[in-house]
């Protein structure tokens, strides 16, 4: 059963919920993993484009490329925006984008923020959604400024879609 | 001579209890999760131990299986939340390895495999103590065989949840090569290199 070659997910790659996961930046080593989610649309979350072959891959497949983050303009390490969270929010929980990846470049700190805005939206307590986020990111630097981010998120700013075609994991009731 | 203790105030009684709604029932308001709870793939969960406060969130997954990788005994409450959600619970006593003489056994692991196997038990909630070390050792083996995962990937996953003990589950899961049968019909969505 295990005579095949081995499938390379990219770093720090993780299944969210159905129809989303969310991973660090994918290289050309990870396409063949990449290429078996189906994937509709990727997030990126970042100032800078992906790797071109990442860019060839999503355009050979039409699959859609949100680039969210530019507007942070500052340095790569500044923490993420209110105004990407909630844009990134808008597109993860839009059922017609599934299967939908979102990633950054080491899938630590900007996904991980916009994932715990997510579990803040679903209802989850914050000690949880907080340990989800560190078992990515251990101990490095940013990561009080995020964890700020993802307590005083204020779900109300997410624009959410009809109640027919929510995903049934928001648990919104 | 008068005293120098202060003379007993005498709090007053509440006519009802402070405490009428069971303090655990407060917090449904929240989603709570287990400890290192996360989603695996398509059906599969993986945690650490459930507890009641996690059980209203546990209900929403609809949880058809329960794996359990660990001790003796599993509490009295949880088996009974088990039963009142027609929950089949797996109970495999699998010891933690934290010294070198221990080792996982490989016929429990090869067992929780075939359940997982069987999408007809979706959702299944896979858990050990922690979520760290044994569920990671069952979740390394299911990345690697079914999935087909290469062993880099599947230790830096096992490492997000068990830090930096854990060195003989690592080798454990390398070498790990079972036999294993199952019903295509009802193989998972996620199985990888079934033709192979």
């Amino acid at each position: 059963m295990s005579q095949f070659n081995k499938l390379v997910p990219p770093p720090n790659f993780c299944q969210v919920e159905e129809g989303l996961f969310r991973s660090g930046q994918p290289t050309g080593i990870n396409l063949s993993f990449l290429s078996e989610l189906k994937l509709k649309a990727i997030v990126w979350l970042a100032v800078e484009e992906p790797n071109e072959a990442l860019l060839g891959w999503v355009d050979d497949r039409d699959i859609k490329l949100y680039h969210l983050g530019l507007q942070e303009g500052g340095a790569p390490w500044d923490a993420i925006t209110v105004e990407s969270i909630t844009d990134a929010l808008e597109h993860i929980i839009n059922p017609e984008n599934f299967p939908i990846l979102v990633c950054c470049a080491m899938g630590r700190h900007r996904t991980g923020t916009v994932i715990g805005c997510l579990r803040r939206l679903q209802g989850w307590n914050l000690s949880s959604t907080l340990e989800e986020y560190r078992r990515f990111t251990g101990s490095r630097r940013n990561r009080l400024e995020n964890e700020l981010r993802i307590e005083y998120f204020d779900t109300a700013l997410v624009k959410l879609p009809a109640k027919e075609v929510r995903p049934s994991w928001l648990w919104l009731d | 001579m008068a005293s120098v203790l202060a003379t007993p105030v005498s709090v007053p009684v509440p006519a009802t209890p402070v405490y009428d709604v069971p303090p655990l029932a407060q917090h449904r308001q929240f989603i709570v999760p287990p400890l290192s709870f996360q989603l695996v793939a398509t059906g599969v969960y993986r945690s650490g131990y459930p507890l009641p406060i996690n059980f209203p969130m546990l209900e929403r997954l609809g949880l058809k299986t329960i794996i359990y990788l660990g001790d003796p005994t599993y509490l009295p409450e949880n088996t009974a939340w088990c039963a009142a959600h027609h929950i089949t619970l797996h109970h495999f006593l699998q010891p933690a390895v934290k010294e070198p003489f221990l080792h996982q056994n490989p016929d429990i692991i090869a067992a929780a495999l075939h359940i997982l196997l069987d999408r007809r038990n979706y959702p299944v909630l896979v858990h050990s103590n922690k979520g760290k070390h044994r569920a990671g050792v069952l979740v390394g083996c299911m990345r690697r065989v079914l999935q087909g995962w290469s062993l880099a990937a599947t230790h830096a996953e096992y490492d997000r949840y068990a830090g930096e003990k854990g060195e003989a589950d690592l080798e454990f899961i390398e070498l790990f090569n079972p036999h294993l049968e199952y019903e295509r019909a009802f193989s998972p969505p996620w199985l990888r290199g079934a033709e192979a």
